[in-house]
């Protein structure tokens, strides 16, 4: 493909490359866990998708992948090949390195980096070495056989011809009915058996032997030439003797003959194909009574670069040439046979379907295209100018009220209405089912559980909450890493399991719903569970918590140091789960979220991490204060409550200000080294953050209101204590506190 | 110069081929993604020719051509194919397939197999 044409397809080829993928994985799993003919050919049409896709896009070396790929799922759907352990790795590694590939084009790569030479060598190996082609099962097929109708009789001889198809043929019914194809050229088929009803159905079994009685007057040898052909093992021919109705030669007409040599351009992809479309389509204009090589070996590409064969026909040459010209027929001769034989079975008369009705032109052209697929980044860029909208609706009614403007108010009151539907469905059609990222998870637990030598069920459920693609985006892997720990940390071995009187098959649950404004993903396991006195000794050792304080903490605060920053209780660090991040990482990418994770655990019986996350990241509901004349704006979620604040109550704990509230001593922020040294300050801002509380002091709350927040852009960096900007109606822009940092 | 519809079920490859044949001049009147919806779009289209993937869901391509082939004897079917398919492509042949075009496309190619099996 021509390079400027190519870069409009990449994005699309991507996209649906990646379904495809994900589509193999998912049903390489199902295969995994027993047969099923609905997952193999799912696999094997996204496998052939996969390959047809990467070939038009001149990604030669994902095409080379996919085909060996494809050969074996051939293998696996014709039964040559049995799924084995090794096979399920062998396939599940060839498709990690397709999506390799696929990660590398959409970077703007070809996937040619990636050598996949060692993979295709294992996979045609795999084909290779797969066990002799098992003989399907012989049910009962329906003996029953179809009656021509008499008319068609001409009294010819009758053969009884049995055709013996080769067992090492894969498409054995596809050989018979060609076979048939031939014979019907040469008479008139009376009876088959199997029929042909039962050829025609791709289910229905054939053990390779066709029984075909025929009228014909063509003798045996051409009909014996007619049966045979590729993967024809053997035929049968048996004369029965004339039919009833006496011979009436008379009702063929006489019709001129041709002789026609046909070539085929040298480079056409298929050129037996093509000498079939011209076959099949001279005849349309008359009847082919003879072709050399034979039909079926033409039709099969077996002839080197042109074809011969003698038509009966009622047309000219000129239309006979035209017919025969189809696309990559390099040149059509036609030579006028001086006296025709009358032969075979009657040639149609007369150039069928030429007339067909009159095509109307519907006028009601339903070219309706329900779904779209639409960049993210433009719709990234369209949330930001809904943002602006949002922000500049803000400041029409400020000036509004201002002037007091009573026909503008109405318009800005139809505005205000638009812009919060256009919003609202913003957000929608940002957000994506979890099945997003939910889809790969059987497969990290598969991995997982395989490199442990554990037994896991993996249970999912809710994968069709919805979430904003900006939220989705940094679950991943927070998500992955919880369930590799699950797994890895959380269930036995099934030899632990049995001694404990556990079902040797752990379970590992994961679940989401919505909960009015938050998605809750619950990921449950019944193992070990947290020994929080290991937890507690670790921490010690670690040097983050000291022996007496160890002594004085509840069970839920010794889980917390899970959270630490550099806290692991994994003996070893394997491979799959270890790579020496810890929880703390998980905890840092959920809050990044502004979401939540909280563990419950009991040990012997599992734990649960339950994690909290707001459905979208970009609108949030403030609260306005003052301090110094400055406008902050802190998240309500964060909020507990607002109290006003007793100077007398303020006490100095070390370095840090203290104040009493009802019974609880609180730390207090004033923020001076933020926004300035008020004498103002009389309200107390009581906020929280996982059940710790502190207190900011301002001068005066504003109000409340939903706001769009705003990153600080790259050249500011990340400010300690502020998450984000936003601009409020007037045109101020305000910082967005981030109370986590505060507590 | 023909009112087509495309029948493949990926997007990417109904794309390229919407392409080269709007390129070829031709008017795309419709798309569908697997056999049922080709055999209903036909009939509510009725379109001048079809372009046919083999390999689909639901109903294949050859399943989807002789439903179409049942409704109108005279219905253009190209198919799309690719190397390694010849049975089915023959059978599809067999079936009244008026032409084929191999994966991956080359647009002279496509157009050229389009126009001979319309003017066919």
């Amino acid at each position: 493909m021509v390079e400027s044409e190519f870069e409009q397809y990449r994005g699309l080829f991507v996209a649906e490359s990646r379904e495809n993928h994900e589509v193999i994985v998912r049903n390489l799993l199902i295969l995994e866990g027993g047969e099923d003919p609905g997952a193999i050919d799912e696999i094997f049409r996204a496998a052939h998708t996969l390959k047809g896709a990467s070939a038009s896009m001149g990604f030669d070396t994902m095409e080379h992948l996919c085909h060996a790929m494809e050969d074996v799922f051939q293998a696996i759907r014709n039964k040559d090949l049995s799924v084995t352990q090794d096979l399920m790795d062998l396939l599940l590694s060839t498709v990690d390195i397709i999506e390799e590939q696929i990660d590398e084009i959409e970077e703007g790569g070809d996937g040619s980096s990636i050598n996949v030479d060692e993979m295709v060598e294992s996979l045609r190996r795999a084909t290779g070495n797969g066990g002799p082609a098992e003989t399907p099962l012989k049910t009962e097929v329906p003996k029953t056989t179809s009656l021509p109708a008499i008319e068609t009789l001409n009294g010819n001889p009758h053969y009884t011809i049995r055709i013996t198809i080769d067992e090492s043929s894969l498409m054995k019914d596809v050989r018979a009915l060609i076979a048939i194809g031939n014979l019907e050229q040469f008479g008139t088929i009376i009876t088959s058996d199997p029929p042909l009803l039962v050829l025609e159905d791709e289910d229905a079994p054939f053990d390779g032997v066709l029984t075909i009685v025929m009228e014909s007057d063509a003798g045996a040898e051409a009909l014996r030439s007619a049966a045979s052909g590729t993967e024809v093992s053997e035929v049968f021919i048996e004369e029965m003797g004339h039919g009833d109705t006496p011979a009436e030669r008379s009702t063929i007409p006489d019709l001129p003959g041709y002789q026609m040599i046909i070539s085929v351009e040298e480079e056409s992809a298929m050129k037996g194909l093509r000498a079939c479309i011209s076959l099949e389509r001279l005849e349309e204009c008359g009847t082919i009574l003879s072709c050399d090589p034979p039909r079926e070996a033409v039709e099969d590409g077996l002839f080197d670069s042109n074809f011969q064969l003698t038509i009966a026909t009622g047309q000219d040459p000129e239309e006979l040439k035209k017919a025969a010209m189809v696309p990559e027929i390099r040149s059509v001769d036609i030579i006028p046979l001086k006296s025709q034989e009358p032969a075979g079975k009657k040639a149609s008369s007369a150039p069928q379907s030429r007339e067909q009705a009159p095509k109307k032109k519907d006028e009601s052209k339903s070219r309706e295209i329900k779904n779209l697929r639409v960049d993210i980044q433009q719709l990234d860029r369209m949330m930001n100018l809904i943002e602006d909208l949002v922000i500049n609706r803000g400041r029409l009614k400020q000036i509004a009220e201002k002037n007091k403007m009573k026909e503008m108010d109405e318009a800005i009151s139809m505005i205000d209405r638009s812009v919060s539907d256009l919003q609202v469905l913003m957000m929608d059609i940002r957000m994506i089912p979890l099945n997003h990222i939910f889809n790969r998870l059987p497969r990290v637990v598969r991995d997982t559980a395989h490199y442990d030598g554990k037994d896991v069920n993996f249970v999912m459920e809710g994968g069709e909450t919805e979430l904003d693609r900006s939220v989705m985006d940094g679950l991943n892997d927070p998500l992955l890493h919880l369930i590799r720990n699950a797994v890895n940390h959380g269930i036995e071995s099934p030899e632990r399991r049995r001694e404990i009187g556990k079902p040797e098959k752990g379970l590992v649950q994961l679940s989401a719903r919505r909960d009015r404004d938050n998605v809750i993903i619950e990921l449950r396991d019944d193992g070990a569970g947290i020994n929080v006195e290991k937890v507690k000794a670790k921490a010690i050792e670690r040097g983050i918590l000291s022996p007496d304080m160890a002594d004085q903490l509840t069970k839920e605060d010794a889980i917390s140091y899970l959270f630490h920053p550099g806290f692991s209780t994994a003996e070893t660090i394997t491979d799959i789960s270890g790579r020496g991040v810890g929880l703390d990482v998980v905890r840092g990418a959920i809050e990044s979220l502004k979401g939540t994770i909280r563990v419950t655990s009991h040990e012997g019986k599992g734990s649960t991490f339950e994690l909290l996350l707001p459905p979208t990241m970009a609108i949030v509901e403030v609260m306005i204060v003052r301090l110094n004349n400055r406008r902050i704006a802190i998240p309500i979620s964060a909020i507990v409550e607002v109290a006003s604040m007793r100077r007398e109550n303020i006490h100095r704990i070390g370095t840090q200000d203290s104040i009493l509230l009802r019974d609880e001593v609180l730390p207090l922020h004033m923020l001076e080294e933020m926004f300035g040294r008020s004498d103002s300050t009389e309200i107390l801002i009581v906020v929280q953050y996982n059940k710790v509380k502190c207190c900011i002091a301002v001068d005066l709350v504003e109000g409340q209101q939903e706001v769009v927040v705003k990153p600080l852009s790259r050249i500011i960096g990340v400010i300690r204590g502020i998450s984000g900007i936003t601009i409020l109606g007037d045109g101020h822009v305000v910082p967005v506190l981030d109370v986590n940092t505060m507590v | 110069m023909g009112r087509i519809l495309i029948v493949d079920d990926t997007l990417f490859m109904r794309t390229l081929l919407k392409n080269i044949l709007f390129s070829g001049g031709h008017e795309i009147v419709g798309e569908a993604g697997d056999g049922t919806e080709a055999v209903e779009k036909y009939q509510a289209l009725k379109p001048d020719l079809v372009t046919m993937d083999v390999v689909m869901p639901k109903m294949n391509g050859i399943e989807a051509l002789k439903e179409i082939k049942k409704m109108d004897p005279g219905a253009k079917v190209v198919m799309c194919t690719a190397v390694g398919q010849e049975q089915m492509v023959k059978l599809a042949i067999k079936s009244g397939a008026r032409g084929y075009v191999v994966k991956p496309f080359q647009a002279p190619k496509v157009l050229d197999e389009v126009k001979n099996v319309l003017a066919s």
